[in-house]
Order: C-alpha cells, then sequence, then structure tokens
C-alpha cells in the first residue's frame, strides 16, 4: 500500500464546521475512500463534534430570579471581613508599639527570674524555698512584637491587599 | 431581547428601579448557569456562581460602557466568578488519571462499557476553563469568534486555533481512554 498523504486535523474540523466549500467537501470525500488513517482521524473527530453538538442550556431553579434580586442590596460579607480585618490589623499595631515603647523604658531590664517563695503560698506544705525561675522579659517582649509582626503582615495581605487586588482586577476585565 | 430594550432596562435599574433587574436576569440566568456548569460541574455551585455574578453586574452596571452587548459582559463576569470558585473547590487539581479510576468502577457497574459520552466527560478535565468555555459558546452559536475572545479573555485571532486544538485534544484524550480501557477488558 502506498504512503496515504497527510490530512490535517484543522482541515477535517473545518469539514466538520462546515467551513469547506462544495469542491473541497467533494475531494475529500474522494480522499477518505482510500486514505484510511484519515477516515479514522474524521471518525475520532466527529464523536467529539457531535457530543459537543448537544450541549443543552440547562434551567436554573425556580426562585433563581427572586433570591438575585434579595441579595442585591445585602451588604457584601467581604465588607464585614475587611472590616474584622482592620481591627485585627489595627490591634496588633498598637500591641507592636506598647511592646516596643516598655520595652525601650527600660521595664524588662530589672526582672531577670520569678520567685516562687513571693507569691504567698504558704510554707508548711514545702519542706524546702522553692526555686526561682530564670525569666528573660525583654526576649519574651521581642518575640510578641515579632509574632504581631508577622500577624499584622498578614492580616493586611489578606484583608486589605488581596481584596484590593481582585477588586481591581475585576473592574479592569469588565 | 434587542440591545435597546436591554439598554432601555439598564437605564431604569441605574435611575434607581432595582425590580427592572429582575427581567435581565430572567433572559441571561439560564445561558450564565449553563456557562458557570461548564465550569464548576456543580448545579449547586454553579448556581451560587451564577447569582454572585449578578449581584457583581449589579453593582457595576455603571462601569458597562454598552461597547458590546450586555450579555457578552455579563458572561466575562460569570466566567470569571466561576473560574475563582474553581479556585476555591477542594480537590480541584483532580488528574485525569484519578477520573479514570472513578470512570472504570461506574463503567464496571452502571454504565454501559461502550458508553463514550462518559469519557469525552472524563477528557473535558483535561482542557483549562478559558478552552472549556470556548468550546461551549462556540457550540451554542449565539455568539460570533470576537464575542467569545471578549467572553474568555482570548486573543480574537487565536480563538478559532484555540477551539480547533481543544477539540484535537479532547480526541487524542478520548483514543487513549477507550485504548485504556480495551486493556482492562
Amino acid at each position: 500500500m502506498g504512503k496515504q498523504p497527510d490530512i490535517s486535523d484543522d482541515y477535517l474540523l473545518n469539514y466538520l464546521d462546515g467551513s469547506l466549500n462544495p469542491e473541497e467537501q467533494n475531494a475529500l470525500k474522494q480522499t477518505l475512500i482510500s486514505n484510511q488513517r484519515a477516515k479514522e482521524r474524521l471518525e475520532e473527530l466527529r464523536t467529539i463534534h457531535t457530543f459537543l453538538k448537544s450541549v443543552r442550556i440547562e434551567e436554573t431553579s425556580k426562585n433563581f430570579t427572586e433570591r438575585v434580586i434579595n441579595r442585591l442590596h445585602q451588604p457584601q460579607s467581604s465588607g464585614y471581613l475587611t472590616r474584622n480585618g482592620i481591627l485585627l490589623l489595627a490591634g496588633a499595631l498598637l500591641t507592636i508599639g506598647l511592646a516596643s515603647l516598655l520595652l525601650s523604658s527600660g521595664m524588662f531590664d530589672t526582672v531577670s527570674s520569678i520567685n516562687l517563695n513571693q507569691l504567698g503560698i504558704p510554707n508548711t506544705y514545702f519542706e524546702r524555698n522553692l526555686p526561682a525561675i530564670p525569666f528573660n522579659g525583654r526576649l519574651i517582649v521581642n518575640v510578641v512584637i515579632l509574632a504581631n509582626i508577622a500577624l499584622a503582615f498578614i492580616v493586611l495581605d489578606r484583608t486589605v491587599l488581596k481584596p484590593w487586588f481582585e477588586r481591581r482586577r475585576e473592574m479592569h476585565q469588565m | 431581547m434587542t440591545t435597546e430594550q436591554e439598554f432601555a432596562i439598564i437605564d431604569q435599574v441605574l435611575a434607581g428601579h432595582q425590580f427592572a433587574y429582575a427581567e435581565l436576569v430572567d433572559q441571561y440566568k439560564n445561558y450564565g448557569f449553563t456557562l458557570a456548569l461548564k465550569i464548576l460541574n456543580d448545579r449547586a455551585e454553579a448556581e451560587e456562581a451564577t447569582q454572585d455574578a449578578f449581584v457583581k453586574a449589579y453593582h457595576h452596571l455603571k462601569d458597562f460602557n454598552r461597547n458590546s452587548k450586555f450579555s457578552t459582559w455579563f458572561y466575562r463576569i460569570v466566567f470569571n466568578t466561576a473560574v475563582s470558585y474553581k479556585r476555591k473547590q477542594k480537590g480541584v487539581l483532580q488528574s485525569i488519571e484519578k477520573t479514570d479510576v472513578r470512570l472504570y468502577a461506574e463503567s464496571q457497574s452502571q454504565l454501559e462499557k461502550d458508553d463514550k459520552k462518559k469519557f469525552i466527560t472524563a477528557a473535558m478535565a483535561i482542557l483549562n476553563e478559558a478552552d472549556r468555555l470556548a468550546l461551549t459558546l462556540f457550540y451554542l452559536k449565539e455568539h460570533s469568534l470576537e464575542e467569545i475572545a471578549e467572553i474568555t479573555g482570548m486573543q480574537p485571532n487565536t480563538v478559532k486555533v484555540r477551539i480547533h486544538r481543544a477539540r484535537q485534544r479532547l480526541a487524542d484524550e478520548l483514543t487513549r481512554l477507550l485504548k485504556k480501557e480495551a486493556l482492562t477488558l
């Protein structure tokens, strides 16, 4: 059997779409009689074409329009999220500011340990003096500040920057 | 509904007659829902996304510049909204291989083994949302290639090519799936 000429998928799809003129259609039909590979490929593409042609308009539920109209003036949930996020962000910044202020005033420099004997627990329960727990106030406050900075960045991204960029993108796409 | 009638309704809505919007919703809800369903493959989510799209369109109606049909502008919003929903869907990155396994299980017990429709539905998963939507719009035959480009965000001169390539990929994938099934028989 001689080598069969290739017929491109584009050409076959144009045939299925009815984009070929009558002469081209007849020529293709003649070619398909002897070109088994093209015939098989046409059938593969025709299966897809027939399936896609069967696409039909789906129907929404009965009270769809009513629900849309009811939602038109409902507050957008993202508004609440943004407000809460901004409050959380303000809280984190306030904590960072206060902690930094107290830290710079040297408030945590003098406290280096917690003496359990000074807690007022009656020593009838203990035979020996309770130990003093080493305590680095500066380190703990620094960790709190760092955690709040991380929290502030996350909140800023999720509730302010991301919604803002999404709105901008939507506006741009409309 | 003619374009002039649509614009008249839009004018009424912008003038504060909110209930006039119901006419636009009634006109485009089924088509919009069909497009969302093609992307999401879930009726409840598609309906939610379509409602969201209508609410967004309402709030941005003053930005509609009337250079295109309302439907083209609205279906673009449906597309963007459905794609956002898709990103939020759990297990969105379900691979075609996983789909095959589920389909084989179904095909063994419930379905006819030569049911190509199921395999094409599975094969559709290899296409991206824009290609899937372009195919749907193309076969519904209500939009020009330029309008399909506007809705899906494609370049107008590449829409036809993308539709051809999408069908080629579907045909290839269907052949692969059928061969795979034949091997399991």
